[in-house]
């Protein structure tokens, strides 16, 4: 009786066991898709990854692309941050959307697991020319000379210094802008003050971990080669820019106190560092002027490009950028609504409903760099060249975009960003010294790139 | 009846020695069938959500897979792997390191607060226990959050008060060397479930051990540490295996402070980085499935041997009343 | 120890045991111990309590404000409470969680109490081994389990949905089982004998009559299990991925990295999201405080 039973358990246990098979793969291909961009789309569009209502620039394009694919495709957008692990694990469902929007850096390794694919009978097919786009951004999205992604947006660093604190030291904009690191340290330590623990201003945030690649450059070293093969980490240059960069932080309280401050701050409101006089200078990214502009367009601020110590412009570009699944259900409509979000006339739309937006509130428009070079044109004309130091915002802004270079695709980009992003921390947080840090980094993010590479050809 | 046995003398579950041991009555079968019926759902559930799984993730953990594709046989490459891998070696220096202090800092304190409450009138000890325990129904989702606001070294709360002592506090979230103090100490707030543990055993303990002891001229500290002490010991053990087996696996309270899910070289405190919150990111951020199960069957034998350890150790200082051995 | 006096069993019986402060000692309590003692029992209970109440005063806070510890808001506001729901699919993130804890608990009670009834009513060979084995998937990391697991949710196809985060529970759970087993073992046998004679069947010995007589250890099993349902975080990372299927807590972490540190800082949104995460749970324990307490003294006594 009881061995009867038992032995009914376990031919029920046994047959979901057969459904639970062995790990098999289950990243199978949405199918092949014609692009033809007369034809009429229907089904559903899910698109991940996207928020289309946090700007007329966003909310503009996006009406546009709506309407471009037109009535018969249902557009679904889950309207926030791509997240990757929900994304793969999508993908593993079998259940992936249908476009996403994605960091540049993230296509590599996307492109790596087949989650993503060529682009080749998209670009083709709809008329995309990517010769349209910037090449730094191109170059992010290019693996083995196959382009994943179609990019959105190019965000360069420019130097924003807040000139009550400049004076306040006897330091100008060319102390801070990069080209002089003894004045630099020199303006960061009078500037800083930290009482009890607690960092109350800081004098210059150098923004590491995160601008690593562009400290790395402004010392004359790219970090990884131009074919995204061989990673150069641990070069000599690198380490003085590194500990350079983090040495700033030491003299000014430490990372731990500074971070804990910037943490605690309001970032992105009328109460931001500038406006309260709490930042000296720092690198950022360009979309932050306008930021400025919007939420404290009185604060003392200038603007000028980073430099290297030998006072070339240096900027590291970053962006997003539409990416087709390989899983998707509707190709043919996230290749057109990319195609849509990315073109020059959306673009300019775009920036008319910033311009008329900013008209009636008064505050100033400080460009907008878009990937697409025809597109930068034309806004950068509809921006002009206003007087005072917002124009000189704009200025930095258009001179960092021609000058800007980034790190090339490869398939391994998550593991090598984690490899250099570990290697800072475990500096910031006194683990370990530069050398060993990006000795140790080096290792591993070579490894992950072979290994990447490798698998990649199959 | 003066059993001193804590069950009822007629319970449904009855001591087997009331009945001679060898007489197998016809109605014994049909029990075990219907026992086993009773059971049934959970063998089902053991064989599919927990035995094949143990079995699977054996497996898995000598192959390469990340779900997209087939899993590749690797033999024992992903532990090898393990063994050199920096950040699994860091990931468990700080759960142990955590662990160690979190496990005795809650029970000296869920000790502390019980025998406290023992001290004090039934009402009122009442009331402090409920207030004691409510911090408990907080979802650890919201403590990760209050963590991260409270203890922030610029403005959190925890700077603040330490300020009006003239103490200057640490940057607790972001400094490596002090996110595990900080955690641990924020983790006190949920002492609650052990001090409601530990006072009913305190309660247990009969009173005219105390009432002897006194007339012997034992203090308070003597009386605690000669009667209370060993007569909860059983509770106090109990409390400690629980409080290990989750402090060795604690993974909700770093995850949200610290794991950014935008990025996947988002974790931004690498001394909250514990054992469990890499291997869930290597199995769903990395989809290093094989390498993350290694991860796993590493964890379950150092669990394994440090209860056993704890159990071994537990003979020579828990003292169980009544038993026979 | 055989000449315990007769308060000690009676004691023992009650999990809530007896109160030694009024043991037969003369009524000569100092004043100092009793203030000491209530002043440090205050003391602590401040401590415990403030965090939340900062929760919640800075839950009705601009966001300039919150981090400036005062206790009442200098400049009370509604506001995030209206722009929670506006900002983040709040009220669906509750309703998912609603269910999904509605679900879970009620499975898990009813299947844990049957497997406990067969442990607990019931003689058979290899009982002990059995239920030792139930006691030891207790110890079992649950991260072994956790990849394996998503595999199985996987080739079925129900990744995605909210299954996979109530479904296990309809086998039973090692902790209820043994909860509930205790409380089985500690009911009188004979009704359940006399019902017998009357011909009831097995299934009507537990529904009819086990079930009914356990209704405190039942309304323990369904309150923890509600509770941990609620605040569970891992699964619904594991299998949740559209947003409009999140959980509470899974729901609060992704306003984290939203508004908090990586994104826009609006802490007065993730203040009140957190507040409203966790006022059900203290509710909840209102209502059913007495059990909870109750069903944890017990496990830690019979343990």
């Amino acid at each position: 009786m009881k061995t009867s039973l038992l032995r009914m358990s376990a031919v029920a246990a046994a047959a979901t066991l057969m459904l639970a098979s062995c790990a098999s793969g289950t990243g199978g291909g949405g199918g092949e898709a014609t692009y033809d961009p007369d034809a009429t789309l229907e089904g559903t569009l899910n698109i991940t990854g996207f928020t289309s209502t946090t700007d007329e620039i966003a909310s503009t394009r996006y009406d546009l692309a709506v309407a471009a694919v037109g009535d018969g495709v249902d557009v679904k957008s889950d309207e926030s941050g791509f997240d990757i692990q929900s994304f793969l694990a999508a993908v593993a469902g079998n259940s992936a959307p249908d476009l996403i929007y994605v960091d540049r850096t993230t296509i590599g390794t996307l492109a790596a697991r087949g989650a993503i694919e060529p682009l080749e009978a998209c670009l083709t097919g709809e008329g995309i020319d990517t010769g349209a786009f910037l090449k730094t951004p191109i170059s992010q999205v290019t693996l083995d000379g196959d382009v994943y992604g179609i990019p959105e947006f190019n965000n360069v660093n420019i130097v924003i210094a807040d000139t009550t604190l400049l004076d306040a030291a006897g330091a100008s904009l060319a102390d801070v802008d990069g080209s002089n690191w003894d004045a630099l340290t020199d303006f960061a330590q009078k500037t800083a003050v930290v009482d009890g623990g607690a960092v109350s201003v800081l004098g210059y945030d150098t923004k590491m971990p995160e601008f690593f690649p562009l400290w790395a450059k402004a010392n004359g070293v790219d970090i990884l080669s131009a074919d995204g093969k061989t990673a150069n980490l641990n070069d000599p240059k690198v380490v003085e820019a590194v500990e350079f960069a983090t040495g700033v932080y030491e003299s000014e309280g430490g990372f731990a106190a500074i971070k804990a401050a910037k943490d605690a701050s309001d970032f992105f409101g009328s109460g931001n560092q500038y406006a309260t006089n709490t930042l000296g200078a720092m690198p950022m990214e360009q979309w932050y002027a306008n930021v400025l502009s919007d939420v404290s367009p009185d604060a003392a601020l200038d603007f000028t490009t980073f430099k290297s110590p030998e006072g070339d412009v240096v900027s590291y570009s970053s962006g997003s950028a539409w990416a087709i699944p390989a899983g998707s259900s509707n190709k043919a409509a996230a290749c057109r609504f990319a195609r849509t979000m990315t073109e020059t006339d959306s673009w300019v739309a775009a920036a008319e409903a910033r311009v008329a937006k900013y008209a009636d509130s008064g505050s100033l428009f400080t460009g907008l760099l878009t990937a697409n070079t025809e597109a930068d044109a034309e806004i950068q004309d509809m921006v002009g060249t206003p007087e005072g130091n917002f124009g000189n915002a704009i200025a930095a802004t258009y001179e960092a975009n021609d000058a800007a270079f980034t790190v090339a695709g490869n398939p391994a980009d998550s593991e090598f960003k984690t490899a250099w992003t570990d290697a800072i921390n475990r500096v910031l947080g006194g683990e370990a010294t530069a050398q060993e840090a990006l000795d140790q980094a080096q290792t591993e993010a070579q490894d992950a790139l072979d290994s990447a590479w490798a698998d990649f050809g199959n | 009846m003066t059993s001193t046995s804590t069950t009822s003398p007629a319970g449904v579950g009855v001591s087997p020695r009331r009945r001679p041991a060898r007489r197998r009555q016809p109605l014994q079968r049909k029990d075990t069938r219907a026992a086993l019926l009773f059971i049934s759902p959970w063998i089902f559930g053991f064989l599919v959500f927990t035995a094949w799984p143990i079995i699977q993730s054996l497996y898995l953990s000598f192959t390469d897979y990340d779900v997209l594709t087939d899993a590749k046989f690797v033999g024992i490459d992903n532990y090898l792997r393990l063994f050199e891998d920096p950040k699994v070696a860091q990931s468990l220096g700080n759960t142990l390191i955590f662990a160690v202090i979190q496990v005795p800092a809650l029970m000296i304190v869920a000790l502390a607060l019980a025998l406290l409450l023992n001290q004090a009138g039934k009402r009122s000890a009442g009331f402090f226990r409920t207030v004691f325990f409510l911090p408990n129904m907080t979802p650890p989702v919201a403590i990760g959050v209050l963590f991260l606001l409270l203890f922030n070294g610029n403005q959190g709360l925890v700077n603040d008060a330490l300020g009006i002592f003239g103490i200057e506090g640490p940057a607790w979230t972001t400094d490596p060397g002090w996110v595990k103090i900080g955690l641990v100490i924020m983790s006190l707030i949920t002492v609650g479930g052990s001090i409601v543990i530990l006072l009913a055993a305190i309660r247990n303990v009969p009173t005219d051990l105390y009432e002897s002891a006194r007339i012997d001229g034992a203090n308070f500290w003597q009386q605690t540490t000669r009667i209370t002490i060993p007569m909860i010991s059983p509770n106090l053990f109990f409390v400690f295996i629980v409080t290990s087996i989750a402090s060795l696996q604690t993974f909700t309270e770093a995850y949200t402070a610290f794991s950014n899910t935008d990025t996947t070289a988002g974790f931004s405190n690498n001394g909250a980085l514990f054992y469990v919150v890499y291997l869930f990111q290597q199995a769903f951020s990395f989809l290093n499935m094989g390498y993350a199960s290694a991860m796993a069957w590493i964890l379950f034998l150092i669990v394994m041997a440090i209860t056993a350890i704890q159990f071994a150790v537990s003979r020579r200082f828990v003292y169980y009343e009544g038993e026979q051995s | 120890m055989t000449s315990l006096p007769t308060v000690a069993p009676a004691l023992a019986l009650q999990g809530d045991g007896g109160n030694l402060g009024a043991a037969p000692r003369p009524r000569r309590k100092p004043v100092v111990k009793r203030v000491i003692t209530t002043t440090l029992l205050v003391a602590v209970s401040a401590i415990f309590l403030y965090p939340f109440i900062w929760l919640v005063s800075a839950s009705f806070k601009p966001r300039e404000e919150i981090f400036d510890n005062s206790l009442i808001p200098k400049t009370f506001t509604l506001d995030n409470y209206v722009s929670v729901w506006q900002d983040a699919p709040v009220a669906l993130w509750l309703g998912n969680t609603v269910l999904v804890t509605v679900l879970a608990a009620v499975a898990v009670t009813i299947s844990s109490a049957m497997v406990a009834w067969g442990f607990a009513y019931y003689r058979f060979p290899g009982r002990n081994l059995l239920f030792g084995l139930v006691l030891a998937t207790m110890m079992l990391p649950a991260a072994v389990t956790m990849i394996p697991t998503f595999l199985i949710w996987n080739n079925i196809g129900l990744t995605g949905t909210l299954t996979p985060l109530w479904a296990q529970n309809l086998f039973g759970s090692a902790f209820y089982i043994f909860l509930l087993r205790q409380f089985f073992l500690s009911l009188p046998r004979d009704p359940f004998e006399a019902a017998k004679l009357d011909g009831a069947s097995h299934w009507r010995l537990f529904r009819s009559l086990a079930v009914p007589l356990s209704k405190p250890a039942i309304v323990v099993t369904l309150l923890f299990e509600i509770q941990a349902s609620w605040t569970d975080l891992m699964k619904s990372l594991i299998y949740l991925r559209d947003s409009a299927t999140f959980t509470i807590p899974r729901g609060l972490k992704t306003l984290l990295d939203q508004f908090g540190f990586g994104g826009e800082r609006h802490w007065e949104i993730i203040v009140t999201a957190s507040v409203i995460t966790t006022i059900p749970m203290i509710i909840l324990f209102f209502i059913g405080q007495k059990q909870f307490i109750e069903g944890i003294a017990t496990t830690g006594s019979k343990g």
